[in-house]
């Protein structure tokens, strides 16, 4: 087994906690230089509230219930002096809850979305008609798309009639505000400059919007469109400097991913992918795009949306998460699978692997603790498994051998680019014995071609003088038991039956393994089946057989070819027994002149 | 000369110097513990980590240490193999608070043990539980089964619980540590009479 790279965090308490990749970060809570883990703890049960916990290694110091289910956590610093402390944002709906010391501060409202002037003209009748007349407005409520309509209206279509009355009483004073939802939130650092760099905060809402928002002033300062149609984000990836350059990459529910550069208002789609990514995340090196979809892909894009390379995974992925490496200069991914295994790519190779007793569902790499490459994994059971990178682990190796065993895959599969080709060494004999080729051409093919044609001919007489010999209608019996054959020939042409009956002329032998074999020039005769297997042939037992023969006729003149004289008009009978070369009995028939075919 | 050498060390005309490795991950309390063994003239005020590795002196019991006081980071542990082969004891300090990191703590041991210039040798290990007034603090009893001590049968090793701030538990750290070295030495020295002799 290879040693691990990884050292498993023992714990005797076992917190149980099920969130989402998303509602997860790290950060230096208390400023003692102890990282701690927040994370949003998502209620299986929908009664129960959702949590914000904070965990110091394993252990829970500090938990409090949010006002909503939370889409995505953030941590960042601001502009401020030192010691600065990290603050926490939670998205939660429509807005941003703002955590300094775990206490909230400041509750930031994403714009309003204008209301369709239908619904505002219906709310303003409701509350001032009678009761059975509602029913008639709020039919005409349905008639807009849900998702334009505001979250009090879509509630009223869900009330139960009888209770439509006194809930439209009840909210009749309340303005009419639709919001969309924020979906994905990231922070992005202002400008890359000491310690604790101060972050701005950039949002994908439901609406297809994304927000830059300055998280001092609480102000949008960018503003743009995913794309220029209705779209809703799922992912989101951001990278580099508000001030310098940064891009962010949004993916969407139905595969589709877009870019989006500083200073551009609308976002532009790089590619479709055929199904909905699970991760997504830029690669600080060449800034390429790796996304991870359902159908067990990973996938690498140029910033210009080309595919570079793609690779299987072996199981479904669940959650991904970037793996920084500063030290060794690289970036992995690490992608946790359906099948318990975390692994970790390095561009298309898989470099290392971790087992779980379970299927992680989320997953998030980065400082915690006092140790810097610490891998957080949690299981859907709500186990969390802490993993640190050892001090001597490296996956230089890996990469190495990955390479090399890609080139020996491509060896087997024999279409591997890399392949290398074994050539030995060119000996003194073999260059002397090339220059004398070279030399000698001519005369060496000449006697090539002599020889071989003396074999030939040697092969022909031998064989002519072997069907001689055994010319006759009765084998001898020295070495078989003695046949007989017997042929007529039936027909008028140009189809012919040939009979043969074929005799055992022993008196006690059978005889078995015996084939029989027709040969006629192809120009001449056709024989539809020229050989026969024949059963076994018991003493003074006559076995019968017929073949059809067809005469060649000239297509137009309907005569046989003018070569086809008396004496070439035969047809040769062999028979042998199985295995043996030599033939038992040779014969050859005589086949009479054809007449021209009948005409219908 | 051999009698000269006898009576300058029962007159304490030439103290005995013993050179000691200081060990230990990060935020252990290294550089801490070294600090309250110094006088309280030359003690420092702050501690701040250490970068690469400073060399301290201090007397303790009348003997004249040289502590090799290394950076427990990440980065600068590598470097304390190249004083394994000089030191004549170590001393590796553990923050026991920190319970997520007893696995690097552990493995940090593991492939000290592992050196060769260490794994044939006879050396005294002081591990100092540190941190032991932090509230989640681990008895020294737990450290020592979570890191397997009791595997380690070649060499001596004593653990004690600590507070480098206060100075609780060094003391009787330090005086197995200068036993223990005693103990070595006269064994070297016998084994090089020994040889001699042959």
């Amino acid at each position: 087994m290879k040693p691990t790279k990884w050292l498993t965090v023992q714990s005797e308490s076992n917190p149980s906690l099920n969130t989402l990749p998303n509602c997860l970060t790290l950060c230096d809570l208390k400023s003692d230089n102890y990282w701690k883990l927040i994370a949003a703890e998502i209620p299986r049960d929908t009664n129960f509230r959702p949590r914000l916990k904070v965990y110091k290694g394993i252990g829970m110091i500090s938990e409090q219930g949010l006002p909503g289910m939370p889409s995505a956590i953030e941590s960042f610093y601001i502009e401020e002096p030192l010691p600065k402390s990290p603050i926490i944002a939670v998205a939660i709906s429509e807005s941003i809850y703002f955590y300094r010391n775990m206490k909230p501060y400041f509750k930031y409202t994403i714009p309003e979305l204008n209301v369709e002037q239908l619904e505002i003209d219906i709310w303003r009748k409701l509350p001032i008609e009678r009761p059975e007349n509602q029913n008639d407005l709020i039919e005409q409520l349905k008639t807009i798309e849900s998702c334009r309509l505001t979250w009090l209206s879509q509630k009223l279509c869900r009330v139960p009639k009888d209770e439509r009355d006194s809930f439209i009483r009840q909210h009749a004073e309340y303005p009419l505000k639709r919001f969309s939802t924020i979906v994905a939130m990231k922070c992005l650092q202002k400008a890359s400059s000491d310690y604790h760099p101060a972050s701005c905060l950039v949002v994908a809402t439901s609406n297809s919007d994304v927000f830059i928002i300055d998280t001092q002033s609480f102000v949008i300062i960018h503003q743009a469109r995913v794309c220029y149609y209705q779209t809703c984000p799922s992912q989101m990836a951001v990278q580099g400097q508000f001030e310098t350059d940064f891009r962010i990459v949004i993916s969407s529910r139905h595969g589709n991913i877009y870019i989006l550069h500083k200073s551009w208002l609308e976002g532009k789609e790089i590619c479709k992918l055929n199904n909905p990514p699970i991760g997504l995340t830029l690669l600080p090196v060449d800034q390429t795009l790796i996304v991870t979809g359902m159908d067990k892909q990973l996938a690498c894009f140029s910033k210009k949306g080309k595919r570079l390379y793609s690779t299987d995974l072996p199981d479904i992925p669940i959650c991904m998460t970037p793996v920084h490496l500063p030290h060794f200069g690289i970036t992995l991914v690490a992608i946790g699978l359906r099948n318990k295994r975390v692994v970790f790519f390095h561009n298309k190779s898989q470099v290392d692997e971790i087992e779980l007793t379970e299927i992680p569902t989320a997953i998030i790499f980065g400082r915690l603790g006092q140790e810097d490459h610490v891998l957080t994994i949690f299981t859907d059971s709500g186990n969390i498994n802490i993993k640190i990178l050892k001090r001597t682990a490296n996956f230089e190796g890996n990469v190495m051998e990955n390479k090399f065993a890609m080139i020996e895959k491509g060896k087997v599969g024999g279409s591997g680019d890399n392949e290398t080709l074994e050539i030995p060494k060119k000996t003194t004999i073999f260059v002397e014995q090339t220059i004398r080729e070279k030399e000698h051409a001519q005369a060496i093919y000449n006697s090539f071609q002599v020889e071989l044609w003396r074999l030939r001919l040697m092969a022909a007489r031998e064989t002519v003088e072997k069907i001689r010999l055994s010319d006759s209608s009765i084998s001898d019996g020295a070495t078989h038991a003695p046949l007989k054959l017997d042929a007529e020939v039936g027909g008028m042409g140009p189809q012919f039956r040939l009979f043969l009956s074929i005799t055992n002329m022993c008196t006690e032998r059978e005889i078995s393994f015996l084939r029989i074999l027709l040969h006629a020039d192809q120009r001449h005769y056709l024989v539809n089946k020229s050989i026969a297997n024949l059963p076994v042939l018991f003493p003074g037992i006559t076995l019968k057989l017929d073949f059809d023969i067809t005469a060649v006729l000239d297509p137009i003149d309907k005569l046989p070819p003018p070569d086809l004289t008396a004496e070439k008009a035969i047809v040769r009978v062999l028979v042998f027994k199985k295995n043996h070369a030599k033939p038992i009995i040779a014969a050859s028939i005589g086949m009479p002149e054809s007449e021209s075919p009948l005409e219908n | 000369m051999g009698l000269f050498d006898k009576l300058s060390k029962i007159l304490k005309f030439k103290k005995e110097t013993m050179t000691i490795l200081v060990v230990g991950l990060n935020n252990s309390g290294k550089s801490t513990i070294i600090n309250h063994f110094k006088n309280t003239d030359d003690r420092n005020s702050i501690t701040v980590p250490t970068v690469g590795f400073s060399i301290e002196k201090f007397q303790n019991h009348g003997v004249n240490f040289t502590a090799l006081d290394m950076s427990g980071a990440g980065r600068y542990r590598n470097l304390w193999q190249h004083h394994f082969k000089t030191c004549q004891g170590i001393v590796y300090v553990i923050d026991s608070s920190d319970r997520m990191r007893l696995v690097v703590v552990k493995d940090e041991l593991e492939i000290l043990l592992k050196h060769p210039d260490l794994e044939h040798k006879r050396i005294p290990i002081l591990f100092y539980a540190n941190k032991m007034d932090f509230a989640d603090a681990l008895s020294s009893v737990k450290i020592a089964a979570a890191l397997g001590l009791e595997k380690i049968d070649d060499k001596p090793w004593h653990i004690s619980s600590s507070n480098a701030i206060s100075g609780e538990g060094l003391e009787e750290g330090v005086q197995w540590l200068i036993e223990q070295i005693r103990i070595c030495v006269i064994d070297a020295k016998k084994k090089r009479t020994r040889k001699d002799d042959n």
